[in-house]
């Protein structure tokens, strides 16, 4: 889950009142942040992904009022109108290629503040944490902060070539040119490719030609930095979806809202001369909750003084509506967007008691698929055939896979290792494997696993086709050939059918002792002595005798029996 | 005497005896109810000491015969003490020398009386001490001084120890003792008996062999008859034996599915390798969700999956671009950013979440009131560490039926936590794509405190509609690899996957 170490000083003093860690921990338990812990100044907190808000001090503020009862309902945030600005984003039609999306705001310090250090920090922070989660780092939505004061409407967003781009990176002291920062900065180096398009680059900026940024890589010093004391920020999002930009936009809001500063709205002027004057961006949005969900996911629907409370506690607006509710949600919270969504905050506002919990009463008979009947019966012939039991993965190693040769299974693209590389279509990867890990053990050693596997399937609707198979394997002074083929004619005796032997070339066994083994002319188990440079190099100092016994195929031809 | 006959069955060790054990056993035998002195048991057998002792330490090793040991203390004469029995105490000399020449001794008469430098101080030290001595030299009997019979008690003492008597004055001893004349013998004696089992052990008549494994020969000739058989030492050491057992954790798991049969619900199995649709899109997660990515999923190179029928995919791609289901006016929902990619939907992965087996059986268009579990493996691309395998076992199911809500989702997961023995729960707001509302259920361990088990909801109706269903289906997916850990006691995720042969079967083979 998203994680993030907030200033307990800066929340507790958003909070309104001083609470102890355990209090802290008990109020946030019935949210969605969870406290990690408690270092001092320092808490750390993890969210669900729906919650990003909460990871700012800003919205797990907003949210302590709303429970401690010190504010309800949104906070005022709008700016008057008249403060609206005339101009704002003029989008060319060359960003289309790479990032067509962008949106913004003005955040303003309420009269007698300005941007202090840990405003400051906090939002950098937070930023950094959308980039990564919603921004899908940096591809979806990138978000800059800038000093309104330094620049100078409109802000131009348009690609341009290398050669006509010169600025001040904003950790620097230098004018580069484009081409030198593609080619050496760091930040370029991980997230250029989103901003660039051959010798051409995205670009921000304003009406004096000063560079805000090269979103989504960097901004610039001149007109970039926004510093202790400015009053007026530009909040902007550049991205490749609209809706990505729309909610690290009124997310990233949250940060400044919380603090009392008012938010306007900047216009967008699209390629063709559609303006869009912004006001959706940071407005809040209604959604729908009729009464009926509220009374299918909780049982009965809360009375509307109930609902009212809770809506405001959870810092949203609401209003009777005919058959529901409407309720408003702040940009903050683009989790809010269908009536389940809505009705879940109402619902579990004051959190989850378990003496509410009622148990369905039981219309249905359970019962474990005969299938799973028929294996768990092959597993306890195995163990009655004294056989240890070990249970093995699924995946295998490079090397097992090498060791054995034959048609090779399913190589995974992305593994976690050469030691779960590839998925096994035979248990006799994995069980030679076990044989490796015990010689530091004595001999005999006989074992047996009922598991799956994975082979590859053309017919199958995923590639592959999943397969449940009996391995048996016996290391010891005298096994071979006919002990594995003893155990095969046992085992089907045990499900009442008989099969009948035929000589065949395995992978892994001895040339010449290895058989099938098919019923009704479908082949049900494989056997044979496995071979001995397999043993040599597994450090097996016995002769191995190996089954495998394929219940997916057997269990159409025992179920026809009617015998499990 | 031959105690030996036939070969011992394994693990048997018989019980054989020498001849000295033989015979000390049987003389110990003879005098049940009481115990010897190991003097005795030599005059009983004929043997000599040492053989005598060994024997009877054999004898008790094989818990055979007993020993009670008795500490006495035997006063002796040493070699002074002999001394002056027979010529007298020095201070009876230096009295009789004093008598002799007249009442008056000087230290030469003293010497020449035949008392050596450390008998003429000891005399002259005591009878000073007992009033007899003037101060000299030379050295005279006090005026008042009388000398009667006994009034050297040591001369009683010393003439008593000599003749082994017992009631002996012990200040005077220790006074003698320290005068080096008698000494303190200490000397245990032990005394021996024959145990239970050395009465009841089979001994064989003299020229008679016992008889050692019972053989089809004997039985099948009948020559055991009449016969004595050699006992065992039953506390011998036997072979080692191993045996198979069920893998624990597979066996829990059994028991997990048990739980859940009795609680009425019908098991569902679904494939390892999946696509992407059934795993994800299905379920409503974006298809650019982080937990999609290769840092999360494990892909499969070499295969290609198929779609779903096209009528499914055009309903579940409607609701993740927000549009209108087919037949409809109203989207369900925004949906998620961007185009739905049927490249992505026919991607096969190693399934990474059971809610997939969810998604295949409402596609099956169950009839309610249904209810399904799943407890199988799923895969997510993890390193494997004490905490982590990229492998787990997960527990999924689903009710669905009219009239189901939130709380009957908080009773389903209060009875699992009661049924594995866990009864304290606690819950909390969470979140997950395919359900809303999403609650995630503790239970409190006695000793690990709470953990996070059960995360459930109700399915959102992007889910539900899609694939046809029409009333509220409650689900979860209980990680029941940490319920395992915790129940099998195990630190560490990866003892689950186990294959230490030894371990599985008891021991080493």
């Amino acid at each position: 889950m998203p994680r993030a170490v907030l200033d307990t000083e800066r929340l507790l003093s958003l909070a309104g009142r001083p609470l102890s860690d355990v209090a802290l921990d008990d109020l946030l338990f019935a949210s969605k942040a969870e406290v990690e812990g408690h270092d001092g100044p320092a808490l750390t907190v993890s969210v669900t992904p729906d919650r990003l808000d909460l990871l700012s001090e800003g919205g797990l503020g907003l949210y302590l009022q709303g429970v401690l009862e010190a504010a309800r309902g949104i906070p005022s945030y709008r700016a008057p109108p008249t403060e609206d600005l005339d101009s704002g984003f003029e989008v060319d039609r060359s960003v289309e290629l790479l990032r067509p999306a962008i949106g913004g705001a003005v955040v303003r310090a309420p009269k007698g503040r300005s941007l202090d250090a840990g405003l400051l920090a906090e939002a950098v922070r937070f930023q950094e944490i959308l980039h990564a989660t919603i921004g899908r780092d940096r591809r979806a939505a990138s978000l800059g902060i800038y000093p309104v004061e330094r620049l100078e409407f409109p802000v131009r967003y348009a690609l341009e070539p290398f050669g006509s781009v010169r600025f001040v990176p904003l950790d620097a002291s230098e004018e580069v040119g484009a081409a030198e920062f593609f080619r050496d900065h760091p930040m370029a180096g991980t997230y250029g490719p989103l901003g660039r398009h051959g010798d051409a680059c995205l670009t921000l900026r304003d009406a004096r030609g000063t560079i805000l940024s090269l979103p989504p890589i960097l901004n610039g010093r001149a007109a970039g930095e926004a510093r202790v004391g400015d009053r007026d920020l530009l909040i902007e999002a550049t991205g490749t979806r609209e809706r990505s930009v729309a909610e690290a936009v009124g997310l990233l809001l949250v940060v400044f809202v919380a603090q009392g500063w008012s938010v306007a709205p900047v216009p967008v002027v699209r390629p063709g001369g559609a303006r869009s004057d912004g006001a959706s961006l940071i407005a809040s949005h209604a959604v729908d909750l009729p009464t009926s969900v509220l009374r299918t996911l909780g049982g009965e629907g809360p009375t509307t003084a109930v609902v009212e409370r809770r809506l405001a506690q959870a810092r949203l607006g609401g209003r009777p509506h005919p058959g529901g509710w409407k309720v408003d949600a702040p940009p903050w919270r683009p989790d809010l967007l269908t009536s389940v969504d809505a009705a879940e905050d109402v619902l579990l506002a004051d959190g989850i008691r378990p003496e509410d919990g009622l148990l369905p009463p039981s219309r249905t008979r359970g019962r474990l698929r005969r299938e799973t009947v028929f294996r768990r019966r092959f597993a306890a012939a195995l163990l009655g055939l004294g056989l240890a039991a070990p249970h093995t993965s699924l995946l295998v190693s490079e090397s097992a896979v090498a060791r054995v040769g034959g048609e090779a299974p399913l190589h995974l693209r992305n593994p976690v290792s050469a030691e779960f590389a590839y998925v096994r279509n035979r248990l006799l990867l994995s069980h030679l494997e076990v044989l490796a890990r015990n010689t530091r053990h004595g001999y005999p050693q006989r074992f047996g696993e009922v598991a799956p596997v994975v082979v590859a399937s053309a017919g199958s609707d995923t590639g592959g086709e999943t397969r449940y198979r009996a391995g048996i394997v016996i290391a010891s002074d005298g096994a071979g050939f006919a002990e594995a083929a003893s155990l095969v004619e046992y085992l089907l005796r045990a499900v009442d059918v008989v099969g009948a032997r035929e000589p065949t070339e395995v992978p892994g066994v001895t040339s010449g002792r290895a058989a099938r083994v098919r019923v009704a002319g479908e082949v049900v188990a494989e056997l044979g002595e496995v071979a001995p440079a397999l043993l040599a190099e597994l450090g097996v100092p016995v002769p191995v005798a190996w089954v495998e016994v394929d219940l997916t195929a057997l269990w159409p031809l025992v179920a026809r029996h009617g015998s499990v | 005497m031959p105690e030996a006959s036939g070969d011992a069955p394994v693990g048997a060790a018989p019980v054989a005896l020498s001849g000295p054990e033989r015979s000390l056993l049987l003389a110990l035998r003879e005098r049940e109810g009481s115990a010897l002195d190991e003097e005795s048991l030599e005059r009983e057998v004929g043997l000599p000491a040492d053989q005598v002792r060994g024997s009877l330490q054999r004898l008790r090793s094989k818990h055979l015969a007993l020993v009670e040991e008795e500490h006495e203390t035997i006063l002796r004469l040493a070699p002074k003490g002999e001394g002056a029995l027979t010529r007298g105490l020095p201070e009876r000399r230096f009295l009789d020398a004093l008598s002799r020449h007249g009442g008056s001794l000087t230290p030469d008469e003293v010497t020449a009386a035949g008392l050596d430098e450390e008998e003429r101080s000891a005399a002259i030290g005591i009878l000073r001490r007992r009033g007899f001595l003037a101060e000299g030299p030379p050295f005279r009997l006090k005026d008042d001084a009388r000398v009667q019979e006994g009034f050297l008690p040591e001369e009683t003492v010393l003439r008593q120890v000599s003749e082994a008597a017992t009631d002996v004055d012990p200040a005077i001893v220790d006074a003698l003792e320290r005068r080096g004349l008698v000494r303190r013998d200490h000397r245990s004696i032990k005394r021996w008996s024959a145990s239970e089992e050395g009465r009841r052990l089979p001994i064989a008549p003299e020229g008679e062999e016992l008889l050692g494994s019972l053989t089809s020969d004997l039985l099948r000739s009948g020559s055991w008859r009449g016969r004595t058989f050699r006992a065992y030492d039953v506390r011998a050491a036997v072979p080692y034996l191993t045996g198979a057992r069920p893998n624990p954790y597979i066996a829990w798991l059994e028991e997990f599915e048990e739980v859940l049969v009795g609680l009425g619900f019908e098991q569902a199995e679904g494939p390892l390798l999946e696509t992407e649709f059934w795993n994800n899109d299905a379920l409503f997660m974006p298809q650019d969700h982080p937990a999609r990515s290769i840092h999360d999923a494990l892909s499969v190179e070499g295969v290609e999956g198929k779609p779903p029928a096209p009528d499914l995919l055009a309903r579940v791609a409607a609701v993740h671009e927000g549009r209108p289901l087919p037949g409809t006016t109203s989207p369900l929902g925004p949906g998620w950013p961007g185009s739905y990619d049927v490249r992505v939907a026919v991607r096969p992965v190693l399934r990474s979440q059971t809610t997939a087996v969810s998604a295949r059986y409402l596609a099956r268009n169950p009839r309610p009131p249904f209810r399904m579990f799943s407890i199988d493996r799923n895969f997510r691309r993890e390193e494997v560490d004490a905490r982590h395998h990229l492998e787990f076992h997960q527990c999924e199911g689903i009710i669905g039926e009219e009239g189901l809500d939130l709380r009957h989702l908080v009773g389903v997961f209060t009875t699992l936590a009661d049924a594995i023995g866990l009864r304290e729960v606690k819950f909390r707001p969470s979140y997950f794509p395919f359900t809303e509302p999403s609650i995630e259920g503790y239970v409190r361990h006695p000793r690990l405190g709470w953990m996070e088990v059960f995360p459930g909801g109700v399915l959102r109706p992007e889910v539900l509609r899609p694939l046809g269903v029409d009333v509220p289906v409650l689900a979860w997916g209980i990680g029941v690899m940490r319920l395992a850990m915790v129940a099998l006691g195990c630190n560490d995720i990866r003892e689950l996957f186990q294959d230490d042969l030894a371990a599985l079967t008891g021991g080493s083979p």
